[in-house]
């Protein structure tokens, strides 16, 4: 068959369908609905299967893009899950959640004239169908007598204790909430990520024998030093996320009706604070509410301030759209809601109303001046340009520090923001001790999380003398005819037998 | 005729309204309504259709889940596989309870000063309690608890020995810092029982310990004998004067105070307009003197920030920067005014939980 080219190729992107922005913005139902099998096979049929795609270098984990979706074309659905998982724990929602437009889809070569293929919808729709199926890749696993700890489960805990639990290591892992998930339960809403998702993505780690002890103050209930001297790890990973929330310092501050993105979230998503009375915790939520900050948290914020009720929501953000560090979907939905967007302001203080409660804001108008360090266009005030704004709640979403639990009870080396100190191969100071996700990197993505777990994991299984997970799937002989850990034998032709030489993620 | 049902106009913008029946408007309010973000009819119609039915099936559930509602009242408690058993009660008033709670870990790592976070059930809030006292052989933890709101005085109907808590996490926040050679711990109202580790720790660490606990009456007096056993000397201090001294508890700390030139630290726990007090007691003799905050928290891991207090001009966490603090930098009226954040949703479903109940 001839290669083909952008033009020969369908056009337009297949559509995915979305509830419509009236109605979604009043409940906590998913807003985008996923493909389905006819789009989904248009959509494959729009890759270019580049023989040295730009795609896979981009994205984080290097998931050979092409590959799995060739298989769509193909309609093995099964083989295309397999190449997915080769690389990513958590399709579903990786196509979910990842910022595409900055990562796979932003090199791909349709791109270029075209809009790029749907990359993370298609993964989506796989991981979707997985999820569906109950298809599980679970290697043989052979067990070692190795014990590994991991405090927190978010993204990158649960990447690294699934790599350690394949590897035949029993595996722990501690969470200092009553659910288990980090960002993805109590930060991402359900009409993104319905918690569905995130469970049957924790079942499966379940099944790989990961143990996931909720609950658990890590640092206060046992130190990481305790869980090498005293509980008998052989090594531990801290994936334990940035959480600290920040605030600007600027006066009104601690007028009732200012909450963290995070406080807010945490209410609505993991709390049950939109059932209340039904569930204890109140969200307290004002009329006009106001989200500073205009990245994927304070996105989050807006839409569930709209759905818990607010009548006006509004994001404030001291540069433009072009600099909104939000995923570009998130923004349009947002957008699309109707979600009002105050470009270039900024507050400078926050207006009582007598009895300590929001009144307004008092913001300034901004302008784009110089680059800066990070390449944006540095906000300046525009002098004169202050005014007020009425609102009565004030939402922060302008980023997070990193939590200081561990750091206060451990002697483990910082850096000078108190994140946890890793060299390459995320290791830490503590010999036996690893560390990846946003106490490392400061607050990036999903993916990265799941990617700096997954080295880490590599690192410890140097540091204990295992062989490397790519060898786990390596069919070995004499494993012919039997039935291995329920496993039909048949159906392991299902594992995709492939090690690769490059590094799962740099 | 113009096809308007349902539709009307605010400003020029179309808008679409249903109205909801009567037993579900304290759930939904009086009608279902939304901007349908255009001018022209024709698009608003097209909105309409979507939108009418929408708000239909949110009718159609909310009255699935009330009757749901109806038929189990009571959210459940956790079961013995992933909740908290609860080993002892004993209640020192109408008002004041005590549960000791089986958990080996958190009483092996609890420390005079800290605090735990417990959730009472599925639907429950997460609650901080300062730890009232651990027992690390029995590998048992204890609480104190107030019934004042409406996770409370359901904690105290609810919580029977053998049952279990949904969950129960900590020990949290920075332990005491116990250096002092005499020092006196001031404990009122639901600060009593947390008061009550720190001098028996400043005890053992061998201070001179001067206990002042506040009740109401002398017949809400509890662990006399507890404070007595730990204390050189112990003040009581009641509102109606039934036993010791008549008044509140910085009348004891006054009394202490004067009695004693070298007092070197002074520890008060209790409620915020307490603590306040206590602190502009201790101000003018200098003496270095800490208070436990108790904001209002919702995880206690500095993960929200909803703890956050201002001491000395500055924003702290009080889960992970606290609880502790010098009283003297702390701002109360602040606190004071954050611990009311929530008042009016606390009373209604205070108010709806009694009539439910009842
Ligand atoms: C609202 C919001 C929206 C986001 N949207 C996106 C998005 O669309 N796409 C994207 O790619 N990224 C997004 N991100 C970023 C992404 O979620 C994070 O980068 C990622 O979750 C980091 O993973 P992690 O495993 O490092 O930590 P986390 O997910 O933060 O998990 C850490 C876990 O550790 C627990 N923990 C902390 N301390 C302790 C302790 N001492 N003991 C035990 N447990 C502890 C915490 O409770 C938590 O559950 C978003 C973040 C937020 C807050
Ligand atoms: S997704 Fe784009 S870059 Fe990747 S192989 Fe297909 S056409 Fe090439
Ligand atoms: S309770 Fe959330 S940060 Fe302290």
């Amino acid at each position: 068959m001839a290669r083909k080219t952008v033009r020969t190729i369908p056009q337009d992107r297949a559509t995915m369908p979305t509830q419509a922005p009236a109605v979604r913005a009043h409940n906590f139902d998913e807003v985008a609905l996923g493909f389905d099998l006819d789009n989904a096979l248009l959509e494959s049929e729009r890759c270019l299967l580049c023989p040295n795609p730009n795609c896979v270098p981009a994205c984080p984990v290097n998931i050979d893009i092409p590959g799995f979706i060739e298989k769509i074309s193909e309609k093995k659905y099964r083989e295309a899950y397999d190449i997915l998982t080769e690389s990513t724990l958590l399709p579903a929602i990786c196509g979910r959640v990842c910022p595409q437009e900055d990562q796979c889809e932003g090199v791909c070569p349709v791109g270029e004239s075209l809009e790029p293929v749907a990359i993370g919808r298609l993964e989506r729709w796989i991981g979707d169908m997985a999820i569906k199926e109950g298809w599980r890749n679970i290697p043989p696993i052979q067990a070692n007598s190795f014990r590994i700890g991991i405090v927190g489960s978010g993204p990158a805990g649960m990447a690294c204790a699934a790599d350690m639990a394949k590897a035949g290591c029993d595996v722990t892992i501690y969470e200092a909430f009553h659910q288990a998930g980090g960002v993805l339960r109590y930060g991402i809403p359900e009409f993104r990520l319905p918690n569905e998702v995130l469970d049957a993505e924790l079942e499966n780690l379940k099944a790989l024998g990961v143990k996931i002890e909720c609950n658990t103050l890590v640092g206060r209930l046992f130190t990481i030093e305790q869980m090498l001297d005293e509980l008998g790890f052989d090594a531990v990973f801290i994936g334990t996320g940035a959480g600290y929330p920040s605030f600007m310092g600027i006066d009104g501050e601690s007028l009732n009706g200012v909450l963290s993105a995070n406080e807010l979230l945490t209410r609505c998503n993991l709390m049950g604070a939109t059932s209340f009375p039904r569930y204890d915790t109140p969200l307290g939520l004002g009329k006009r509410v106001a989200v500073i900050g205009s990245g994927n948290t304070a996105m989050d914020a807006l839409r569930v301030s709209l759905r818990a009720g607010a009548e006006e929501v509004y994001c404030l953000y001291r540069r433009t759209r072009e600099e909104s560090p939000a995923r570009v979907e998130e923004l349009e939905h947002a957008e699309e809601e109707g979600i009002r967007f105050e470009w270039l302001t900024a507050p400078v203080e926050i207006l009582d109303d007598g009895n300590k409660n929001v009144r307004a804001l008092r913001c300034q108008r901004m302008e784009l001046g110089e680059p800066d360090d990070s390449g944006r266009r540095r906000p300046i005030p525009v002098a004169g340009s202050e005014y007020e704004f009425e609102v009565d709640t004030v939402v922060y979403a302008i980023g997070t520090n990193a939590n200081p639990i561990i750091g206060q009870t451990s002697k483990i080396a910082l850096n000078k923001w108190g994140y946890i100190e890793a060299d390459d191969n995320l290791a830490t100071s503590i010999a036996g001790v690893y560390a990846g996700g946003d106490i490392v990197t400061g607050a990036a993505t999903v993916i990265l999380a799941m990617g700096t777990g997954r080295k880490a994991a590599r690192s410890m299984k140097t540091y204990l003398g295992i062989r490397d997970t790519a060898s786990v799937y390596e069919e070995t002989p004499d494993s012919g005819g039997d039935e291995i850990f329920g496993i039909n034998p048949a159906e392991r032709s299902h594992v995709r037998i492939r090690v690769t030489g490059t590094e799962l993620c740099q | 005729m113009e096809d308007t049902r349902y539709l009307f106009r605010r400003n020029r913008t179309w808008w679409v309204k249903v109205s909801v029946p009567k037993a579900l408007r304290d759930e939904l309010g009086y009608d279902l309504r939304c901007s349908l973000h255009t001018e022209s009819l024709d698009e608003a119609r097209k909105a309409r259709d979507v939108a009418v039915p929408e708000f239909r099936r949110r009718i159609r559930e909310a009255r699935a889940s009330l009757q749901q509602t109806r038929a189990c009242k009571e959210p459940a408690m956790a079961d013995d596989e992933s909740g908290f058993l609860i080993l002892r009660r004993e209640d020192f008033s109408d008002v004041t309870f005590l549960l000791e709670v089986e958990a080996p870990l958190l009483a092996r790592a609890a420390e005079p000063g800290q605090f735990v976070i417990v959730i009472l059930h599925e639907f429950g809030e997460r609650i901080p309690l300062t730890i009232a006292d651990f027992d690390r052989d029995k590998g048992t933890v204890t609480l104190v608890i107030q019934a004042v709101g409406k996770s409370s005085c359901e904690m105290q109907q609810r919580c029977r020995v053998g049952t279990h808590l949904h969950a129960l996490v900590g020990p949290m926040g920075f332990p005491s810092e116990l250096h002092a050679d005499k020092v006196v711990c001031v404990g009122g109202g639901l600060g009593v029982a947390p008061i009550y580790p720190q001098l028996r720790a400043f005890k053992e660490s061998g201070a001179y310990v001067i206990g002042v606990v506040g009740f109401r009456n002398k017949e809400l007096i509890f662990w006399q004998d507890k404070f007595e056993q730990y204390c050189d000397e112990l003040i009581i201090c009641t509102d109606d004067g039934s036993a010791g001294i008549e008044g509140r508890v910085t009348l004891g700390l006054q009394a202490a105070l004067d009695r004693h030139a070298d007092i070197d630290h002074v520890i008060a726990i209790g409620p915020p307009i307490m603590m306040k007090a206590c602190a502009e007691t201790t101000r003018p003799y200098g003496v270095e003197t800490i208070v436990s905050m108790n904001p209002i928290m919702v995880d206690g891991t500095g993960m929200c920030g909803g703890c956050r207090v201002t001491v000395g001009g500055e924003i702290k966490f009080a889960c992970v920067d606290g609880p502790e603090f010098d009283a003297h930098k702390v701002d109360f009226d602040e606190l004071m005014n954050r611990l009311g954040r929530y008042r009016g949703d606390e009373k209604a479903a205070l108010d709806n939980w009694k009539k439910a109940a009842s």
